[in-house]
């Protein structure tokens, strides 16, 4: 998937708006034209899923052999409950967000997790 | 354990138990030692409920209850009352545990003695664990010791909320405390037993008293067993013990009884080999 961004002038309106707009691939392939402050597809950002597969791959200590993909089971990589309410706990301190205890042991996949940590993000930054 | 199981006939003969789904399913994992893992599991989940039951292992039917916990679907037969059989699953990448009961709802959870946490126990404990879990961590000075009783506690909560049958939220963790009687305060509950739940008041519904059990498995395990209470139940003894048989197992090849050996040693709580 590619992010690119490209600042944008927003002629008068209020700064706390987003400038940006990001090219991503959406999930079918096609490039989707996404701004931030609208919410076209509600996918989490790239970079969220990568992150989160890093924090996966290293918690369950997987090889490269493993491929770990956004729709990537946690259960199907070997993952107990406890390594799954571990790995909620390490994406919240690298995004600093708190998750809810019934969504920390219900995240079943990469994508759900990366959804689930790209609103809270964004809750915080409008809070 | 799945490690020992290596022949590839074997294997291809567990296979033909599966249903399609449970085929599809493992074809999903991710790697291959991944997929012999969910394969052995659905395995032993099959021939061992056989083996308490009238049906061939091939020809079981599973669903889930409405919170997502995995059943028997028991068809019907003329004449004959479906069994009362619970089952619960449990399993680490060294073992695979699969408890049955008769009439009562059971759970059990399994966790390698040495595994290591990844993030600090204590803030780990402080952010899932009820307060008086925490306090009885903090209270350990040994961070060793810390780590190991942290295994114990949350397997027995695992267990309790897989018994429970209601997924996560039917019952929080931090809104249950399981007290162990190394934690010098079951005085105050008035219980005899040595592991007992106290559950705060939103874990809705819960009127069903629930037993605990703790021990070690081959020496490498903690496996927590919680069944519930019941009267009628064939699982209890006269003194109220849990009657625990354990078999080590791999379907079609071995099955070894390891009740009073030295492959489950009991931790703590109502258990009789």
């Amino acid at each position: 998937m590619l992010g690119v961004a490209i600042p944008v002038e927003s002629s008068g309106e209020e700064a706390s708006g987003s400038k940006f707009v990001a090219i991503n691939s959406g999930r079918a392939g096609f490039p989707v034209l996404r701004t931030s402050r609208f919410c076209i597809q509600c996918a989490a950002k790239p970079e969220t899923v990568n992150k989160v597969c890093e924090i996966v791959k290293s918690q369950l200590a997987l090889g490269p052999d493993t491929l770990v993909t956004p729709e990537s089971k946690f259960s199907a990589l070997g993952a107990d409950s406890l390594d799954t309410v571990e790995i909620v706990m390490g994406l919240e301190e690298e995004f600093g967000i708190t998750v809810e205890e019934d969504s920390s042991h219900n995240i079943t996949t990469v994508q759900e997790a990366a959804d689930l940590i790209d609103k809270l993000v964004e809750k915080k930054g409008v809070a | 354990m799945p490690d020992e199981v290596e022949d590839k006939i074997l294997l291809s003969q567990y296979a033909k138990l599966l249903s399609p789904e449970e085929k599809e399913d493992i074809s999903r994992m991710g790697g291959d030692k991944l997929q012999k893992h969910a394969l052995i599991t659905r395995t032993l989940v099959r021939t061992t409920l056989a083996r308490y039951s009238q049906e061939r292992p091939e020809s079981l039917k599973f669903r889930k209850n409405k919170y997502g916990k995995p059943e028997v679907e028991w068809q019907p037969r003329a004449h004959q009352v479906p069994p009362s059989l619970h089952f619960n699953l449990s399993h680490t990448s060294s073992l695979i545990a699969c408890g049955v009961t008769i009439d009562s709802p059971v759970g059990i959870d399994v966790e390698e003695k040495q595994r290591k946490m990844r993030n600090d126990i204590l803030s780990f404990a402080k952010r899932y664990l009820s307060s008086q879990e925490v306090e009885y961590l903090c209270a350990l000075k040994d961070p060793e010791i810390q780590r190991q009783e942290l295994l114990k506690l949350w397997t027995l909560k695992e267990a309790y909320v897989k018994a429970l049958g209601r997924g996560f939220s039917g019952a929080p963790f931090k809104d249950f405390t399981i007290h162990l009687r190394a934690m010098g305060d079951l005085k105050s509950l008035n219980e005899e037993s040595d592991i007992v739940l106290e559950a705060s008041g939103n874990i809705a519904g819960v009127s069903s008293t629930w037993q605990f059990a703790l021990f070690e498995l081959a020496n490498s395990h903690y496996a927590a067993i919680c069944m519930e209470q019941n009267d009628n139940s064939n699982e209890v003894d006269s003194s109220g013990m849990i009657k625990l048989k354990a078999w080590k197992t791999i379907p079609y090849i071995e099955d070894e009884c390891i009740s009073g050996t030295d492959s489950i040693v009991k931790i703590i709580g109502s258990v009789s080999f």
